[in-house]
């Protein structure tokens, strides 16, 4: 509770959207049993008109409602682990590469800008087109074009902390220098790096819903963004197809980054 | 719009026309639907093939702009006999043996270079086009051995082994389009500018190609038939988008949209737009059927049981209503009812019933296992349409409540065609194979055996039957045309009972047009035949 009242306002409603956003995914199953693609009704009912289809029927005759609970389990399981991997990526190229200096530091920050030449969008399309859609390979592809902002971040932190007392304390304590990187310096410099894991969050989720969209998403599973291709050839006589995932998809990059801001609102409150 | 793009030319032709209506005053009065020269056809293009010359390439996309410049030996026709029309040919005949075809060219028909078009530019475009680098000439003229011209306007096509005259008179509208032997001759033929910058002799001459822009056409005042064509220019603007092309006919930028380019989901819309028109017809000789392509090597597969219990489990009646939303029929096999020579209606057909199609799984013994699945099959969506993937969505589904369990695989073109078709990577696939007119151009390819891996659209299913394989052969030197309708007959029966693919639906395109645009889907070919006698109305 302490947390919480530190939160700015924009910090809860961040946070009350997300705690909304995983519930409906927990629930998903308990709310709408069964494959979410399986079809169950006359297609193309309309919102509201069907008690058995509250949010009404895509053009096969899918739930809607149904489709956007298991979309949520979709997005937020391809964002978050997308996230997690591209920040210890990131944070251990950084890491290695300010801690060690020298060539190694070269190589992989040129390694790491040639990553941020190409837009992370065109690299998950290429890496996608190549392995085919799944989650695994989707949070791969996601993962290889954000992991290059961690990594700078980090190294800019690294490259100030080796500096300091305590890692030359370290050093005549006889630890090794990798155990000194990872055990010493890495836990020093992953505060603004996770801190990054807000925006890494919603660009994966945008991303997600992107290469879903253009049909490079699990064919075998809901998401949004494939929600939203399918219902743009209908997007004059139905919109609501592509309307009900596009606020989803809405709300949750919003209350992402309400809560980022409320974050990182509060670390500059605190001494 | 088009009216403030007036050039000079269709200018004077208004005004020419104009002048004509004062002399007959009566005439004009009593026939309002008489024809009206000019204007132009701005028409939504979808395509920019890389190669655009149709002796070469028989594929639609080509031929949607390639057949108003360069024309064929003949066209489909709703009335005609055979359901021919003639354009360069006036009259063709086989001999009794079928070593021998022969065909009367028409008189007085010129390039749009100028030079006269006669019996040696048919010669040459047979031996050295059609016959070698065209994609369907190479299977309907694979036994052609030369072509004699005792005359400018006669050719006279010699085979070395039998061909059937009813395979080169279906195949005529496809196969033969005549390029001018003066600009081809002694030139690497695949590589002429003239593939680019097209001469023929068609109502409409090439006038320019601006990439990702349009394609435009200009009347041909030479043509040889009177009073044709009717329009000035006919423009192909490309759209790539297709939720664009139905919001550019209402906003009057284009006025025609071929190919389904307005997707069928919108056309219940649009139909109901003030002057705009929907023709579901005109495309009866592009007939796409939807098929589920079955890899056989898969043990539960090569079962004839479980393939009948793949289609029983098929709701043919929801594939038509829901994915086609109507503008679809259901398919009994591999021939669409619509060929009245060919299709044999008295077939096996295996009507919607999901419990006969677990018994079936039943007595094949695959039983359900504990949660319930049968088997798991990769499934593989063809991505050339929305149906196609909506229909792959479906079977998934049909399939579950049948107890198998379909993991759809999707993937873009080139990596579908190399999956399906080279490497043999899939379980079942949602295909969709072009009729053309003849089973020997279209279908027994899907039947046959032993043709090599990475041929697209053939049997790469593993599918492999000595009955099958005498038919198609039998049929293939069969130059009695009833005969040779039998065989087919009995190829449909085998394949039926057999079901080595299962045919879902038969589909086409539907045409969108503006309601001034006249002689819209008057032949089963029109989007690609040569619009002659299409006019605008005031």
């Amino acid at each position: 509770m302490k947390r919480w009242r530190q939160l700015n306002l924009e910090g809860r409603a961040g946070c009350v959207l997300l705690v909304a956003l995983v519930l409906m995914a927990l629930l998903a199953p308990l709310i709408a049993p069964g494959d979410p693609l399986a079809i169950t009704g006359e297609p193309m009912l309309r919102p509201f008109s069907s008690e058995a289809h509250m949010l009404g029927t895509d053009r096969l005759g899918r739930d809607v409602l149904a489709g956007l609970l298991h979309g949520t389990r979709t997005t937020l399981l391809v964002a978050l682990f997308s996230a997690a991997v591209a920040l210890s990526a990131g944070s251990i190229v950084g890491t290695l590469a300010g801690f060690l200096g020298g060539i190694a530091d070269m190589v992989l920050m040129r390694i790491t800008e040639a990553f941020q030449t190409v837009p992370a969008f065109l690299l998950a399309l290429a890496a996608i087109s190549a392995t085919g859609p799944s989650v695994p390979t989707l949070i791969f592809a996601i993962s290889l074009g954000t992991w290059t902002q961690a990594a700078r971040v980090t190294r800019a932190q690294v490259l100030s902390l080796r500096e300091r007392d305590f890692v030359a304390a370290a050093r005549t304590l006889g630890m090794r220098p990798l155990e000194i990187a990872f055990r010493e310096i890495l836990p020093n410099a992953f505060g603004p790096t996770a801190s990054l894991a807000a925006i890494s969050v919603a660009a994966a989720i945008l991303i997600e819903a992107a290469l879903s969209f253009l049909g490079f998403g699990d064919p075998n599973r809901v998401t949004w963004g494939s929600m939203i291709a399918e219902g743009r050839t209908v997007l004059r006589s139905a919109p609501y197809l592509s309307i009900v995932p596009g606020i989803a998809l809405v709300v949750t990059v919003l209350g992402i980054h309400l809560l980022g801001r409320g974050l990182s609102h509060r670390e500059r409150l605190q001494p | 719009m088009s009216r403030i793009l007036l050039n000079r030319r269709s200018f004077l032709a208004t005004t020419a026309s104009a002048g004509a209506m004062v002399i007959l005053p009566n005439r004009a009065g009593a026939l309002a639907a008489a024809p009206v020269k000019g204007g132009r056809l701005v028409v939504a293009g979808d395509s920019e093939p890389a190669n655009l010359n149709p002796a070469i390439v028989a594929s639609n996309g080509v031929f949607f702009v390639a057949s108003k410049v360069i024309e064929p030996l003949a066209e489909q026709s709703y009335e005609g006999s055979d359901g021919l029309a003639p354009r360069l040919a006036i009259s063709w005949e086989g001999s009794a043996d079928g070593h021998t075809a022969t065909f009367k060219l028409r008189d007085g028909v010129t390039w749009h270079d100028g030079k006269p078009f006669t019996s040696a530019d048919v010669a040459f475009s047979a031996l050295e086009v059609w016959r070698k680098l065209q994609n369907l000439g190479r299977v309907v003229f694979k036994n052609l051995e030369s072509v004699e011209t005792p005359d400018d306007h006669t050719a006279v096509f010699k085979f070395s082994q039998p061909t059937p005259f009813q395979l080169i008179r279906n195949a005529l509208p496809v196969v033969t389009s005549v390029l001018p032997k003066h600009l081809y001759e002694g030139t690497d033929i695949a590589k002429n500018p003239a593939n680019q910058k097209l001469v023929g002799t068609g109502p409409f001459k090439f006038g320019e190609y601006k990439p990702g822009e349009y394609y435009l056409l200009k009347r041909n005042d030479a043509y040889w038939q009177k009073d044709a064509p009717l329009l000035d220019e006919i423009v192909y603007q490309i759209l790539p988008d297709r939720a664009a092309a139905g919001n550019a006919l209402e906003a009057g930028e284009i006025q025609l949209a071929a190919f389904s380019a307005v997707p069928l989901a919108d056309l219940e819309r649009i139909s109901k737009v003030p002057g705009l028109k929907v023709y579901p017809n005109g495309y009866e000789a592009l007939t796409y059927q939807l098929i589920v392509e079955i890899n056989h090597r898969r043990k539960e597969l090569a079962d004839v049981r479980v393939r009948r219990a793949l289609a029983h489990s098929i709701d043919h009646a929801f594939v038509v209503k829901t994915i086609f939303l109507g503008y679809a029929k259901s398919a009994t096999g591999p021939i669409p009812a619509y060929d009245k020579t060919f299709y044999e209606p008295d077939t096996a057909t295996y009507a919607f019933d999901p419990a006969k199609a677990e018994a079936l799984l039943d007595e094949a013994g695959y039983k359900r296992g504990a949660d319930g699945n049968r088997f798991t099959l990769k499934l593989r969506p063809a991505p050339f349409f929305n149906e196609t993937k909506q229909f792959g969505d479906y079977l998934r589904q049909a399939l579950a409540k049948i107890g198998i369990d379909a993991r759809v695989v999707s993937n873009d073109t080139p990596a579908h065609l190399k999956a399906v078709y080279t490497d043999h990577d899939f379980d079942i696939t949602v295909a969709t194979p072009v009729y053309r007119s003849d089973p020997a151009i279209s279908t027994t390819i899907l039947f046959e055996s032993g043709l090599p891996a990475g041929v697209p659209f053939s049997n790469q299913y593993g599918y492999a039957n000595a009955e099958v394989d005498r038919l198609i052969k039998d049929a293939a030197s069969e130059i009695d045309a009833a005969k040779r309708a039998d065989l087919y007959k009995e190829l449909q029966r085998k394949v039926a009972d057999d079901l080595p693919l299962i045919n879902v639906a038969e589909f086409s395109f539907i045409s969108v047009a503006h309601d001034s645009v006249q002689n819209v889907s008057n032949n089963p070919r029109w989007a690609v035949s040569n619009w002659a006698d299409v006019w605008l109305r005031e």
